[in-house]
């Protein structure tokens, strides 16, 4: 039974995927976004039941799936843990090394990624304290991107 | 039996006959839920994020399909056949799906068939409205077994004459502008005229 | 003219042997639109709720959850099994995502069948959620990738290219016109005026589908069902926790699932013989001979007005082209001898792929249990039916369900 053994007879099929997708920030995102959007504050919701309280808000508790309800946080935190990158997602060098950090918020159980900004790669620490940065009003989307960065107290 | 743990599972004290009659009314009870407005995303009523990924492909045709692809180049229609329950099979593939063991011969098939079922579009891929209708068509090869068809479409012909049954040869691209490909075939067009 | 499929030895000699029976004691639903503020997340939690208040449970009895949704590519998430897991309850507990396309809506609950019959969990989730309006311009474009990408998609195909073909089959081969299947379309959309959660509930007449807007002829606007978010849930316990927490649990006596090739082109497409092979599992599990006479409702998969015929005939329920003879007759609807999707089914409450388990087994369970409110049937049931279908024209999942003790 003859088979193809020449490489360059071997066929390979061009192509891509062309959808694009738009992600609605659901009820507890939509109030988290608009609320950071229109008066710059943060939203957290805890729990009717446990009290435990989840930044980024959501409208149910994951362990007992009761009720939450939204309460506001200064959004400063510390910071748990961080890294240096020096390469974007296409390994190309970055001009200026970014400082992404995992921030715990103050007055939730919940944590942020988000970048740090205003301070030296070599002199930022875990615990160090923090607080955001947004942009001013008229450049508000109600995006994650309206945060600028995280920058030391 | 319990949870692979072995605790004994809790039930709610509530006696069960007051619920029962919460909910004798109609199930479901209740139906939550916001719609939405296509507005309500382009006039910005609503936060959301847009992402448009660039995912590309290369798919190996793999060793049946590489042949198959070739042989449109050439201007031939190949399936296979296996020897155990004589199918002779299109698109072609290295194994019988059904007695499970390889192929045992390639076989040309002639470039006319019959048309096993149609549809007139109005839609493109999109679900965009056409200009011009297409009429896609499961078309029995000449050649294979009974029944073994591929998806093609119809050309040259007016949409209220195609039926079931109706036999069409196919419309090839020229030599040169052949690239190994299903659209090496144009289209397929009938053989006689419906009287 | 000879276009017979060939025919090949189904499944034989299954034994079935479980250690436990299941009942389903709760189920709950959420509003079916075309596109909705909550994110999947949300909508699961929301179905959730409801089925865990109608079961009489909280979350912390809950063991496993399985959870059904169709291709991630929707929602643009991937491994969107794992993102929804909170929302579904599933934090802390085995937690399995199951996927056959259409399929899904009943496969969900055969997949927790299985968790519950083993006898490794006595309380499981099921948990149903699509969110199609994420994916731009159109639900369709996901839908693109579903055909071959060398000898398929550059001829530019839209997915209801497929259902056209295998309607003007169906119709050549059963001699049936447009106006009888038409009916189904009229049936279903009235049936679902009394559903709360329903996107495309109205009264139409057959001149209305008949004039539609053409899509893929035959199949007009009015012949489908439409793109939707929603979600559904199921609560399945086993046998000694069903008795503690109602009087009348609702047993799933038989499943049955079946998966044809992708090599739809070489198939005839007027008859599902992959529904059939499911159906003849699900009915011997469920020791039934009569299908015709032992079923007492039916919620067949109908994202298109002559699949609900195609699936009837499928499942055994109707002879070769005896389907739209039923339905001119009345017997399909909810005062008739058979009812068929008096939910008003997909193409009335809306098609959320993988959480059409809320009209299917949903709706069986409600119907069973006596508390289908405004849609209840007429007669008096027993046993009911429901069934999906999915992928490229290839999987049939069937569940039977009955009141009756074990």
């Amino acid at each position: 039974m003859e088979r193809v053994t020449e490489p360059t007879e071997l066929r390979h099929w061009e192509g891509r995927i062309e959808a694009y997708w738009i992600y609605t920030s659901g009820k507890a995102g939509d109030h988290f976004f608009k609320k950071l959007k229109e008066e710059g504050k943060f939203t957290a919701s805890k729990c009717k039941k446990c009290g435990k309280v989840y930044f980024p808000p959501r409208i149910y508790c994951e362990r007992d799936l009761e009720e939450t309800e939204f309460i506001e946080v200064s959004g400063e935190g510390e910071v748990e843990s961080f890294t240096i990158a020096k390469l974007d997602p296409y390994e190309r060098e970055l001009p200026k090394p970014q400082i992404y950090a995992l921030i715990r918020i103050y007055g939730t159980d919940g944590r942020l990624i988000h970048l740090l900004g205003g301070v030296e790669p070599e002199n930022v620490k875990i615990g160090m304290r923090v607080r955001p940065v947004l942009k001013p009003k008229e450049e508000r989307e109600g995006r994650i991107t309206d945060l600028l960065y995280f920058k030391p107290i | 039996m319990g949870r692979a743990g072995g605790e004994e599972v809790m039930v709610s004290p509530e006696p069960r006959a007051v619920k029962k009659m919460e909910w004798l009314r109609a199930c479901p009870p209740y139906a939550q839920g916001t719609p939405l407005r296509e507005g309500d995303i382009r006039e910005k009523r609503v936060t959301f994020v847009e992402d448009h990924p660039d995912i590309r492909y290369s798919w190996a045709a793999g060793q049946a399909i590489s042949k198959f692809l070739n042989g449109l180049k050439e201007g031939k229609i190949y399936g296979v056949k296996c020897n155990k329950c004589e199918r002779i099979m299109v698109p072609p593939r290295m194994f019988c799906e059904l007695c499970y063991k390889p192929i045992d011969e390639w076989v040309e098939l002639k470039d006319t068939g019959t048309v096993l079922t149609f549809s007139i579009s109005y839609v493109g891929p999109d679900a965009e409205r056409l200009p011009e209708p297409a009429i896609p068509a499961v078309i029995e090869i000449d050649g294979a077994s009974p029944g073994m068809g591929i998806l093609h479409v119809l050309g040259e012909v007016k949409p209220e004459d195609v039926y079931i049954g109706m036999r069409v040869k196919a419309v090839w691209k020229d030599e040169k502008e052949r690239e190994g490909a299903i659209t090496d075939i144009k289209y397929w067009k009938p053989l006689e005229v419906r009287k | 003219m000879g276009c017979e499929a060939m025919e090949v030895e189904g499944i034989s000699g299954l034994e079935f042997q479980k250690k436990q029976n299941v009942a389903i004691v709760g189920a709950g639903m959420t509003l079916w639109r075309r596109r909705l503020l909550e994110t999947g997340r949300e909508l699961s939690y929301l179905a959730v709720k409801q089925a865990l208040e109608e079961a009489g449970l909280t979350l912390d009895s809950v063991e496993a959850v399985v959870m059904g949704s169709a291709p991630d590519a929707f929602d643009g998430v991937h491994m969107k099994g794992d993102y929804l897991l909170d929302g579904a309850g599933g934090s802390d507990r085995p937690y399995i995502r199951v996927f056959v396309g259409g399929g899904t809506g009943v496969f969900a609950p055969i997949a927790g069948y299985w968790h519950v019959a083993s006898g490794l969990f006595d309380v499981v989730l099921v948990v149903c959620e699509e969110k199609m309006s994420s994916v731009h311009p159109h639900a369709q474009t996901a839908f693109r990738y579903i055909w071959d990408p060398i000898l398929e998609r550059p001829l530019r195909p839209n997915l209801t290219w497929i259902f056209a073909m295998e309607m003007r089959r169906y119709m050549e081969v059963n001699k049936v016109k447009h106006e009888d299947i038409a009916l189904v379309a009229v049936k279903n959309k009235r049936n679902a005026l009394d559903h709360p959660c329903a996107q495309l509930a109205e009264r139409i007449t057959v001149e209305d589908v008949l004039n539609s807007e053409p899509i893929a002829l035959p199949v007009r606007r009015l012949d489908i069902s439409p793109p939707s978010d929603g979600a559904a849930a199921l609560v399945m316990v086993a046998e000694h926790l069903a008795r503690r927490l109602t009087d009348e649990p609702v047993w799933v006596t038989g499943v049955g699932w079946s998966l044809d090739t992708t090599w739809w082109t070489n198939r005839d497409l007027y008859f599902p013989r992959y529904v059939a092979e499911a159906a003849k599992m699900a009915y011997k599990m469920a020791h039934i001979t009569d299908p015709r006479k032992q079923i007492d409702v039916v919620e067949p998969y109908d994202p298109f007005d002559y699949k609900e015929l195609h699936h009837l005939e499928g499942l055994g329920l109707a002879r070769k082209g005896e389907a739209p003879i039923l339905t001119r007759e009345g017997v399909t609807e909810r005062d008739g001898d058979l009812p068929v999707c008096p939910s008003g089914g997909l193409l009335g409450v809306g098609n959320p792929i993988a959480a059409a388990m809320g009209v299917k087994a949903c709706e069986i369970y409600w119907q069973l249990a006596y508390r289908a409110g405004k849609r209840q049937v007429k007669k008096e049931v027993t046993t009911g039916l429901c069934q999906a279908w999915g992928d490229l024209m290839q999987i049939g999942t069937v569940m039977i369900m009955s009141n009756k003790r074990p």
